[in-house]
């Protein structure tokens, strides 16, 4: 049995939680897959950091709640101060490289970054910096499947937009196969 | 334009395909505008039968002012819609869109797909509103354009002329491009918000 937790950090309006929701559902619909978002109601969500904490399993989950994250996708410094911490000592660490400067990595933690701003604003459309990160994640985490992603991208961003999102999804995803072409994905399980 | 060209298939199942226009096509852009029937050029604001006109948007070709997409059958041209963008002024938030389909290629959704691509391109390009001016009677092209999100903003009566000197009212439709992004803008801070509240 493989269980992944995941926790996906950034600021309000950067779409962290459709980023988490967009994994959570191109598991659970269209891979074939059990999932379960949960997002913080706590006071850590009162200040600038959101967050929400993905489960992707082969089989049910009976508890829906992120202890350790296998899997940290942050687009602030905020948020990778604050979850870096919860993440165990070989999670795959998932970064907007011009927006976050990741500190004290422990040895075993594998880093993935992506200038993810840098190429939504080549699309256009800064606003769609989270689902470029979701293609990226896509792409190195191999935890759910292209397709079965650029589906759920499709399926969750308004009627109108999914061309330019599904480049933005395309854009990440080629980087970060290109980085991880040739090397081990994460073995996060 | 990483993504062109592009294959596509009309509703009869022929296979097309659709790219930016380049200096090469002068000669088969030509062709194309040559072999529309009278009735298909009533609305035209130039004279698109004239190598000159032709040879003069070849040699202007700047995809940052006018952004032209073809639509190809083998050799031969078979639509073409163009983009048109205002760097200054008033409207430099707005395009204006024009698209034609050869006869034999009508009613088979090429002008729809062609259009559809320009509106993408449009909302890539930073553009919050797209502009189409039609006459009245250009009834299904109308219809074309409220499919793909158009909505009528202001009808002038006898405002225009065809070819032929009658004059017509002339409907100009607008696409508020922005609204489609405000809406994954608003989805995007309520997800976010809603957990800070």
């Amino acid at each position: 049995m493989m269980t992944t937790e995941i926790k996906f950090g950034g600021f309000g309006g950067q779409g962290v939680i459709l980023a988490g929701m967009i994994i959570g559902r191109a598991a659970s619909i269209y891979d074939n897959k059990f999932a379960t978002l949960t997002q913080s109601f706590g006071p850590e969500a009162r200040g600038s950091a959101c967050s929400a904490q993905v489960i992707v399993s082969d089989k049910e989950i009976l508890y829906p709640y992120v202890t350790r994250p296998q899997i940290l996708l942050v687009m602030s410094q905020e948020a990778c101060n604050k979850f870096l911490p919860e993440t165990t000592d070989d999670a795959a660490i998932i970064i907007e490289e011009e927006l976050v400067k990741p500190k004290a990595l422990k040895a075993g933690m594998k880093l993935f970054s992506i200038p993810a701003t840098r190429f939504a604003e080549e699309l256009g459309r800064k606003m769609v910096l989270n689902i470029v990160m979701v293609g990226f994640f896509t792409a190195v985490t191999r935890l759910v499947g292209c397709e079965a992603a650029r589906e759920a991208v499709k399926a969750s961003v308004p009627k109108g937009t999914e061309k330019l999102n599904l480049q933005a999804f395309d854009r990440g995803y080629e980087y970060g196969m290109s980085l991880v072409q040739g090397t081990a994905a994460p073995s996060v399980q | 334009m990483e993504h062109y060209p592009k294959a596509v298939k009309t509703k009869d199942s022929t296979s097309v395909v659709i790219r930016p226009l380049t200096q090469k096509d002068a000669p088969a852009l030509l062709a194309f505008f040559r072999a529309l029937p009278e009735d298909d050029r009533l609305f035209l604001r130039e004279d698109v039968t004239r190598k000159d006109t032709i040879d003069r948007w070849i040699e202007q070709l700047d995809y940052g002012k006018v952004f032209p997409m073809v639509a190809e059958l083998g050799p031969s041209i078979i639509g073409d819609a163009t983009l048109h963008f205002n760097q200054y002024g008033w409207h430099r938030h707005m395009a204006e869109i024009r698209c034609v389909v050869a006869r034999a290629h009508q009613k088979k959704g090429l002008g729809t797909i062609l259009m559809h691509e320009l509106v993408s391109y449009a909302g890539q390009k930073g553009v919050d509103r797209i502009r189409a001016e039609m006459m009245d009677t250009q009834i299904s092209a109308q219809k074309a354009f409220q499919r793909l999100g158009f909505q009528k903003a202001a009808e002038l009566k006898n405002f225009v002329i065809d070819i032929q000197g009658k004059t017509h009212g002339l409907v100009i439709m607008v696409n508020d491009v922005s609204d489609l992004w405000k809406k994954m803008e608003d989805l995007l801070i309520d997800y976010d918000i809603r957990i800070e509240q």
